[in-house]
């Protein structure tokens, strides 16, 4: 497992819908927005790319020093954010494919509204235990 | 575009061209200091060439012109690699001014991301980047590795005034004195020297220049000697444009220069310089070229040199690895070769330099000889660059050249930067911003600040890139930013932010968002500019999301910004805490008062439909001509009415989004009062205008608050973490006029001040609906009218338990109080639920409970009619009842605890001013409480019909105790009604003492009989309740309460209505009352419990009663063949409708419904019930002579006949009893069971009949009866 791993979903319009620290690196306090900046400006590269291919996996598209920026970007384009410091491109786009299943499973609660904060409990178990399996 | 018009291009042309070495006596100096110039200043100006337009040929003869050409003048001292501790310096310098400079920007909004995208690339970068950039590039020149900042001239001037001017030309090209770079053998040199005599002109005589010139010429040689006259103005006050600005620093423009110089002066200056380029040092060069060429081409081009090349190198691999790489002097043939691809370079003849750069990278990379390599490289890819070909090849050069540098550790940084930058300016010019910025990020360093304005120069790439990458603009920004921080450039560091601001501005991602406005907010506060400190640091307080640490900083470092203020500052939007504005609830009293805070929390319509028969209704009373309307000014029609002096009450809800505490303190109302205005029609322009005003104030936050028309109540509050609070806040208007409620204001940990305004959202809204409808908002609502004071009763209740047992009946009192002069009058009252309070009589105050229950002994009949005041419920206080002055008044109310609960218990007064003039001519106040009701007993009736008696029950009353602690004393039963008796079955005592305690149960028999007769019903109503119909259950009392007295029967009534609901109607019911005592805690008086059990069904299955009488046992001698026995029968009808009656004495029918009965429920039977004999009589000992008659044997002969009559057959009126004579004849002594005999009856009239529920006709079966004859002996 990475040692230093941020998941986040952004929705189309570029707000974070979910966010998770999932390295086993223990927590810094300002690690939290160091990771919100990077990602943010890779969904400046992400915007560019996204359009270059059919496939939903990405890879890693961004850097920074050692930090890398993998994306998956759904037909909705709400992308899927992954920032590691581990080159694990196969165990990423697996972790990437569940967690998509998951985010459709969330969608098609009536409840939820697209586009919204995912506050599901459920989903964030599920969520740190495939980070726990994949990466 | 064309490369050399290109920034790079010119930046090349600058910087990559021939080195002038000067060489100066220090007269020659002191000269020129005159015109505050150093000599090199001096020349400065003419040194660069547009169009110099000389003639030169390549390498190959291939003739071209140069046009664009400058020089470089070093005096021989510079002329050596620079200190870097003083370079540094210098940067950092350059950055520091920078930053002091845009000081005045700094305070400015941040621009918004629109115009900074529309923004020119020129105007929007800051203008120190490219002044900073040149100086960093120059911090590497002089380096041994590149020829091109070797000297191609040296120039020696001699001032006219020296002494032996031949021997100070000599001494100045002393090899000494030379820069070490020459000596040690870096630098050619041997170089061209060009001798020049410095003229003062006013000083010296022109004779003696000339003839030292003469001398010189000899000496030197023709061509290479020059006389320079300077400072023939005489009176130093020549002007001239300024040709210097850009060559002295120091001086700022438009400042008048001391000038010795002629213009003529200049003219010679000019040709001079122009002279030694064209005339000497290009030509000089050209030839070199040549020279080395040739050179190379017999050495290294050719097959058969390259071969002989790769040998020789091949044979120095053995030579141990020096880490700095060969050293090359001068005269090595790859230092010729550099030198020949240098100069060719500044000639611009870039094919020569390119295949001579490339020719030399082999040659260096196979002796690894690194850094010489990578500034190879570096040429390599400027060359093609200029040249404008094979992009990739450039940039493949550049990268080489930077990685190659960066791998040569430390001493490469610098030259890394060098190669960058001009990497940079080559991708910036074929618009590769994006890679461009990449390069910036990697330039960034361990210098910490030169890495601060490399990234702050790469978010701007970003943002010049297309499509412009503002994410990546914002967090390089950010990047640099807190690099700057770190350098103590705390300007920097604001303005890099706030561009980064101008991006994250209204962002949903939260912690970049508190990150960049608590960072620069912080700054700010540094820099002593708190206003946008604050303004910033507001922006992260309601960080719910952060760390709680995080969360304690930022709330520390804010309310430290505040308190370097000094001042209390309020703000608009103020995030902490939270206010809830929907949750606003406004409590005002107009017509409507409340006696407590409970009543205001109670819905209006419960309150509505209380006082619905007692306030005046409105449609009836309002119309057009009524007075009313015109007191009110029709705008104020909808807003609401209030009273001066009066408090309006706003609860609000706080909420504490931190998981710190906070504290709040002195939160107030924002209010307006603007005074009554006697004209209607100017109000609607003042009133327009009084909008206006208290919109502005409410953006800016003061508020005149004219503290002579309202007052302000003050709250304090502590909020926990994440806690909400709801505050209460009063405003009472002191004058009459509108008040509005604009907002709220609080401090926050006392320091800073919040305030919010109400309606600015709702307004918002209402515009943009455009719906007429939602104008009645929360904004209307917190508009009022004050009105004139009125008097307003206050309201207590007194002696009022909070906790009360089942059935208690207490007096509590209601005390009135009008504080006002003006009186009060037409006072009404309503209560509810009435089965738990009725309003008492004033008299009731004085007496003693409980002993006003007591029966007395002279009874009148107290039985009020309870129907006729019920009706309503409205009681009305006499006529005289006045109150005023606060004198209080007392009024009794009866509280009887009915059911056990939570019991809600309103009260409603009505009232009418006492002076008519007022606009309000009546209120009502509204008085609410709860008690809560505890179980005590529980009161069970099962009652039977007693068969052996006419018209009587046998009645079971079990009473349970079902109070946790508490013991009663049972003390009376009453049955309710004149009709009905009750006394106790049998007078023990079962009740082992006074008390039933806890959880105790007892049973009671009583028996309950009916003599309701037709008398009685003629004047139900006026009678007096018979003496039996109460029973004592306590001994050793003989007071009895009497039922009938005031409150009682009144709660009964409702008793009655309420248990009605519950079951179904019953025309032959009981109401039994049952009252008990217990000693209450707080006081010696013994509390009074009522229970009220009502409609207890005693109806049977028929109307009629009948028993059978006559004598049990007889004696007879049989000898006599039959005894005839007279019995008589006792009919009773007991409904209200003729009844008429057959008796159907027959011989054979046997009871079998009536012994079925009894098997059946012989098993658990409750109640009363006939006990067949057939079971026991075999237990009973077989006399002799005694026979059994069995009377379900149908197939014996009854050993009876009834004789009399076989059937009687008559009718009875209502509530009647009749006796019918019976006769049997018995032929043998034996017990024999009567009950085979059967009544019918039947209904005569049927036009009498009510409800089909009502059986018309029926049989009753005889009840049980023995008759035992003997034999006389």
């Amino acid at each position: 497992m990475a040692s230093t791993a941020c998941f986040m979903i952004v929705s189309r319009n570029d707000i974070p819908i979910y966010e998770a620290e999932v390295g086993t690196a223990p927590k810094k306090e300002d690690a939290a927005h160091q990771h919100q900046f990077i990602l943010h400006a890779a969904l400046d590269i992400v915007q560019d790319l996204a359009w270059t291919t059919s496939a939903m996996f990405l890879k890693s598209i961004d850097r920074f020093n050692d930090l890398v920026v993998s994306v998956y970007v759904t037909a909705g384009h709400t992308r899927l954010m992954l920032l590691h410091d581990s080159r694990n491109d196969d165990g990423i786009k697996s972790f990437f494919q569940e967690v998509h299943e998951l985010y459709i499973k969330i969608l098609l609660n009536p409840l939820y509204l697209p586009g919204s904060r995912i506050t599901s409990s459920h989903f964030d178990t599920k969520v740190r235990a495939l980070a726990r399996k994949y990466l | 575009m064309d490369p050399a018009n290109s920034t790079l291009g010119r930046m090349l042309l600058d910087e990559i061209t021939p080195v002038v070495m000067v060489l100066r006596t220090p007269l020659v100096e002191e000269s020129s200091q005159k015109n505050q110039f150093s000599f090199i200043q001096m020349l400065s100006p003419f040194c660069n060439f547009n169009n110099i337009d000389v003639p030169v040929r390549t390498a190959s003869d291939q003739p071209y012109r140069l046009k664009k050409f400058k020089l470089r003048l070093f005096y021989a001292s510079d002329i050596r690699q620079p200190n870097i501790e003083v370079a540094k310096e210098r940067l950092n310098q350059v950055i520091t001014d920078a930053g002091e400079k845009d000081l005045s920007n700094l305070c400015s909004e941040p621009l918004q991301i629109e115009s900074v995208l529309n923004s020119s690339q020129n105007e929007f970068l800051p203008s120190w980047f490219q002044y900073f950039n040149k100086e960093l590039v120059r911090t590497v020149s002089f380096s041994e590795h590149e020829a091109f900042d070797h000297p191609v001239t040296c120039l020696l001037a001699v001032s006219s005034r020296d002494e032996d001017p031949i021997n100070k030309f000599v001494d100045l090209f002393n090899i000494n004195q030379l820069p070490s770079l020459l000596n040690d053998g870096s630098m050619d040199p041997k170089m061209l020297k060009h001798f020049v005599l410095v003229h003062d002109g006013v000083e010296v005589p022109l004779e003696r220049a000339t003839k030292t010139l003469a001398e010189m010429r000899s000496t030197f040689g023709a061509n290479c000697c020059h006389l320079l006259c300077i400072n023939s103005s005489k009176d130093g006050s020549e002007e001239h444009e300024n040709l210097w600005s850009a060559y002295k620093t120091d001086i700022s423009h438009g400042q008048q220069l001391r000038c010795f110089l002629s213009s003529d002066d200049l003219d010679e200056l000019k040709k001079f310089v122009q002279d030694l380029a064209s005339k000497h040092i290009i030509p000089h060069m050209e030839q070199k070229i040549r020279l080395l060429n040739q050179q190379v081409s017999a050495t290294r081009k050719g097959f058969r040199n390259q071969i002989k090349n790769l040998w020789w190198r091949k044979g120095k691999e053995d030579a141990p690895e020096n880490p700095a790489g060969p050293t090359y002097t001068f005269s090595s043939i790859e230092s010729q070769i550099r030198v020949l691809a240098d100069y060719a370079f500044m000639l611009h003849d870039y094919e020569l330099a390119l295949s001579n750069y490339r020719l030399l990278s082999t040659d260096y990379k196979l002796d690894k000889a690194w850094k010489h390599y990578a500034g190879v490289q570096e040429m390599m890819g400027l060359t093609y660059f200029i040249l404008d070909q094979s992009r990739k090849d450039g940039e493949y050069c550049m990268e080489n050249a930077f990685t190659t540098y960066l791998k040569i550790g430390s001493s490469g940084q610098r030259n890394a930067t060098r190669c960058g930058l001009w990497w940079v300016e080559m991708l910036k010019a074929r618009d590769q911003y994006k890679e461009a910025a990449s390069v910036y990020f990697r330039i960034s360093g361990e210098e910490l600040l030169h890495s601060a304005v490399m990234l702050e120069q790469a978010s701007y790439c970003y943002l010049f890139s297309t499509p412009p990458m503002l994410r990546k603009y914002g967090f390089h920004l950010v990047l640099s930013g807190d690099l700057y921080k770190k350098c103590d450039q705390i300007k920097h560091a604001i303005r890099t932010y706030k561009g980064a601001l101008s991006v994250f501005k209204g962002t949903t991602w939260r912690h970049i968002r508190d990150h960049v406005h608590f960072h620069i907010g912080k700054w700010y506060g540094f820099l002593g500019i708190f206003d946008v400190a604050i303004k910033n640091m507001l922006e992260v307080l309601a960080c719910g999301h952060q760390s709680k640490t995080t969360q304690e900083l930022f709330l520390k470092d804010f309310l430290q910004i505040i308190q370097q203020t000094g001042k209390t500052y309020e703000v608009p939007k103020l995030q902490l805490p939270v206010i809830n504005i929907p949750s606003v609830k406004v409590v005002y009293e107009d017509h409507r008062t409340y006696a407590s805070q409970a009543a205001i929390h109670v819905k209006e319509s419960l309150w509505r439909s209380l006082e619905e028969d007692m306030i005046p209704t409105l449609s009836s009373k309002s119309n057009w001509l009524e007075l009313q309307s015109k007191m009110l000014p029709k705008k104020f029609k909808e807003s609401n009415i209030c009273v001066a002096g009066e408090a309006i009450g706003i609860t609000i809800e706080f909420k504490n989004p931190l998981q710190i505490p906070i504290s709040i303190s002195g939160v107030t109302l924002i209010c307006e009062h603007s005074p009554a205005v006697s004209e209607p029609n100017a109000n609607n322009s003042i009133g327009e205008q009084n909008g206006e005003t208290s919109n502005k104030s409410a953006t800016s936050g003061n508020f005149a608050s004219d503290t002579s028309s309202f007052t302000l109540s003050e709250a304090d509050v502590a909020l926990g973490e994440g806690e909400t609070v709801l505050v209460q806040l009063t405003v009472t208007p002191r004058a009459e006029g509108t008040l509005k409620i604009v907002g709220i204001r609080w401090k926050l940990s006392g320091s800073l001040g919040g305030f919010c305004t109400f309606d600015s959202d709702l307004v918002r809204k209402k515009v943009m609906k455009g719906n007429r409808k939602s104008k009645q908002s929360t904004f209307d609502n917190l508009k009022f009218l004050v009105i004139k004071s009125l008097p307003k009763l206050e309201g207590f209740i007194h002696h009022l338990p909070e906790t009360v047992y089942v059935g208690d009946l207490r007096c509590i009192s209601l005390e009135l109080k009008n504080p006002s002069k003006i009186p009060v009058k037409k006072l009404k009252m309503k209560v509810n639920p009435p089965r738990f309070l009725q309003i008492g009589h004033k008299e009731d105050l004085e007496v003693q409970f409980p002993a006003c229950l007591e029966r007395k002994n002279s009874r009148q009949s107290s039985l009020r009619s309870t129907t006729d005041k019920v009706s309503d419920g409205i009681f009305p206080f006499p006529e005289d009842t006045s109150i005023a002055d606060g004198t209080p008044i007392s009024w009794p109310l009866w509280l009887r605890a009915a059911a056990p609960g939570k019991i809600s218990l309103y009260l409603s007064v009505y009232y009418e001013m006492g002076d008519i003039s007022s606009v309000m001519t009546y209120r009502t106040l509204r008085v609410h409480f709860n008690i809560e009701v505890l179980p005590s007993l529980d009161v069970s009736f099962h009652i039977s019909p007693r068969p052996s008696r006419l018209r009587e029950f046998l009645v079971r009353m079990d009473v349970v105790n079902r109070s946790s602690s508490k013991g009663f004393q049972v003390h009376q039963l009453s049955s309710v009604g004149n009709e009905w008796e009750i006394s106790l079955l049998e007078p023990t005592k079962v009740l082992p003492s006074d008390f039933l305690l806890a959880g105790q149960a007892i049973s009671w028999f009583l028996k309950l009989k009916n003599c309701r007769s037709v008398t009685d019903q003629d004047s139900a109503s006026s009678i007096c309740p018979s003496e039996k119909a109460d029973v004592n259950l306590l001994s050793g009392s003989e007071m009895l309460f009497d039922l009938y007295s005031s409150p009682l029967s009144e709660f009964h009534h409702y008793e009655r209505v309420h248990q009605r609901i519950l079951d179904q109607e019953h025309e032959d019911a009981v109401d039994f009352i049952l009252v008990s005592r217990s000693q209450s805690e707080e006081n010696e008086r013994a509390n009074v419990f009522s229970h009220h059990i009502c409609h207890r069904s005693v109806r049977t299955s028929s109307p009629i009663w009948w028993i059978i009488d006559g004598p049990r046992t007889v004696k007879h001698d049989f000898k006599e063949p039959f005894y005839a026995i007279t019995l008589k029968m006792i009919v009773h009808n007991s409904s209200d409708d003729v009844v008429s009656i057959r008796c159907n004495p027959s011989d054979s029918a046997v009871n079998i419904s009536s012994s079925g009965n009894t098997s059946a429920a012989s098993g658990n039977e409750v109640g009363w019930h006939d006990l067949s004999l057939s079971n026991d009589i075999k237990i009973t000992p077989d006399t002799p002579g005694t026979r059994v008659v069995k009377p379900m044997s149908s197939d014996t002969v009854p050993p009876f006949i009834w004789s009399a009559s076989s059937s009687t057959h008559f009718t009875l009126e209502p509530l009647s009893s009749r006796e019918t004579p019976m006769e049997i004849c018995v032929f043998s002594p034996g017990t024999f069971d009567l009950s085979n005999c059967s009544l019918h009856w039947s209904f005569s009239s049927q036009s009498n009949q009510r409800d089909e529920s009502r059986t018309s006709s029926g049989t009753c079966q005889g009840h049980p009866f023995y008759i035992t004859v003997l034999q006389q002996d």
